[in-house]
């Protein structure tokens, strides 16, 4: 496993609970994970955990065990070795900017240059990124002017550009249009055959599409964790609000759980 | 009214940043040691000759937005209430030097040739970066400032009409304008390290910037005359 959490807690600067509580829970390459809940869950908190970005940049205090990569990415010595080996897109993508970049060539390129690859290297990983993102077109324009929805493109370009083994994803389609959404889900399970994916996002409808696991979160704690079936298609799941729009019309329906989480799922269960 | 870097090609574009920090941090100087009120003038005009020249003519209206009021209360305070006229040019002219110099370089300098400059020099990257954020916070809070503006006027903020009105619009303006930045610090400092900014391995000039011999005699002449300048005054 590249990602492995055990008994971890953790509590912001100034939070008066804890974020996280006793989560227990390991990510390997070669799957999808997506992580959900109600807003407060602590599913962005565990992947700035999983990153090592938190404590040390956040400050706050944690306990427990976390390694990545096979070091605590929170150590001076850890941060120094998984540099550049995490990716991790944040949900707001202006604040991601470099600020140093008047193209988006350039800004694509931020990443890799930090890791001190050689230029030709850079060159080629970022044209890549740009065609596995399909932003070719927008290589010139300046990322101040793009939409929220192209600048998330951009910046997910600019964390695959790095080629990490570990791709941790907060809400990577908060700033797009269904097309573009659909477009991002599309590309994770490829990425997922080489890399470590974990997705977290309250955008469950289309997410359930490409996760091939689902760890459901409640006020810090796991509550749940299997395939989007078993975690998803439960009455808790759907009462939480964490399951699918399709899962709870058929509850709503007066249907017995396990809910289809998908209108083909539905469509296998009820069409005669 | 832009601030901050324009794509160009003119000369300032072309011209090694440091070339270009050297012109500033040269009339910056000279601007308060040339003689008054010939010399500060005469810069100035320089300046503007040099801007057209290297096609940031742009940055004159904005310099020239910036200066009018300080010029207003020069003429009002030195020409209008007092008797020396020579005062409120020798003070306008030195501003508008100074202003002129400051935003030709904003607009002149792409911030990733600097930083990659600074860093062909040895200069740490979380040195050169800081350099060049402190650069770039002007054109960040501008825009941040007219998107603010734009959302309180949409809740009915009025900002014109009389002075004492547009003296209370200023608290609605900049406490989000100052609590968003510094909202925004935790993020960005989140990012960078997410980015490798904090890796300790060497970053890769991605477009250094060629040092040609005649930039590098311009920036010893530009020396040589602070230096010449202050030795002047001190002897004078």
């Amino acid at each position: 496993m590249t990602v492995a959490l055990d008994g971890v807690r953790y509590r912001y600067p100034a939070g008066d609970s804890d974020a996280l509580r006793d989560v227990t829970l390991a990510f390997g390459a070669g799957e999808v994970t997506l992580v959900t809940g109600r807003l407060g869950a602590g599913c962005s908190t565990l992947l700035l955990v999983a990153a090592g970005l938190a404590p040390h940049v956040t400050g706050g205090a944690r306990s427990g065990s976390v390694t990545t990569l096979g070091v605590d990415p929170a150590s001076d010595k850890g941060r120094r070795k998984v540099a550049g080996r995490i990716g991790l897109l944040l949900p707001t993508p202006w604040t991601q900017l470099s600020g140093m970049s008047y193209t988006v060539r350039e800004e694509v390129a931020f990443g890799p240059a930090n890791l001190g690859w050689p230029r030709d290297r850079i060159g080629r990983a970022v044209s890549g990124a740009m065609a596995l993102v399909g932003i070719e077109h927008l290589a010139d324009r300046d990322p101040r002017t793009l939409s929220g929805g192209e600048l998330q493109r951009v910046m997910l370009a600019g964390i695959t550009a790095m080629d990490p083994e570990v791709l941790l994803l907060d809400e990577p389609t908060l700033e797009l249009d269904p097309e573009g959404a659909r477009m991002v889900y599309r590309l994770l399970p490829a990425l997922a055959r080489e890399k470590t994916v974990v997705l977290a996002t309250t955008d469950v409808d289309r997410a359930v599409e490409v996760v091939t696991r689902v760890v459901l979160l409640d006020r810090g704690s796991v509550t749940a964790d299997g395939t989007p079936d078993d975690v998803l298609g439960t009455d808790r799941a759907v009462a939480l609000g964490c399951s699918t729009t399709i899962a709870e019309i058929v509850r709503v329906a007066g249907h017995a759980a396990p809910f289809p989480l998908t209108v083909r799922a539905a469509v296998r269960r009820f069409a005669r | 009214m832009t601030l901050g870097y324009r794509p160009g090609t003119g000369v300032l574009h072309r011209a090694h940043p440091f070339t270009v920090l050297a012109l500033a941090g040269t009339v910056a100087v000279l601007a308060f040691t040339l003689s008054a009120p010939l010399g500060p003038m005469l810069l100035t005009a320089g300046l503007v000759a040099i801007a057209v020249a290297a096609r940031v003519s742009r940055t004159l209206l904005t310099a020239l937005a910036f200066a009018a009021p300080f010029w207003v209360f020069l003429v009002l305070i030195h020409v209008v209430f007092g008797d020396s006229p020579d005062r409120a040019v020798t003070v306008g002219s030195q501003i508008s030097a100074v202003l002129v110099v400051f935003l030709m370089t904003l607009a002149a300098v792409h911030p990733g040739r600097l930083v990659d400059a600074l860093l062909e020099r040895g200069v740490p990257f979380h040195v050169a970066y800081l350099l060049v954020a402190t650069l770039q916070s002007v054109p960040e809070l501008q825009r941040r400032a007219s998107a603010i503006l734009d959302a309180q006027r949409c809740r009915g903020l009025r900002v014109r009409g009389s002075v004492w009105g547009r003296v209370r619009s200023v608290v609605p303006l900049a406490v989000p304008l100052v609590l968003g930045a510094l909202g925004e610090v935790d993020d960005r400092a989140l990012a960078l390290e997410a980015r490798g900014a904090a890796s300790g391995l060497r970053r890769t000039p991605l477009d250094p910037p060629h040092d040609r011999l005649a930039e590098r005699v311009t920036r010893w002449a530009l020396l040589g005359s602070v230096l010449g300048t202050i030795a002047w005054r001190i002897v004078a």
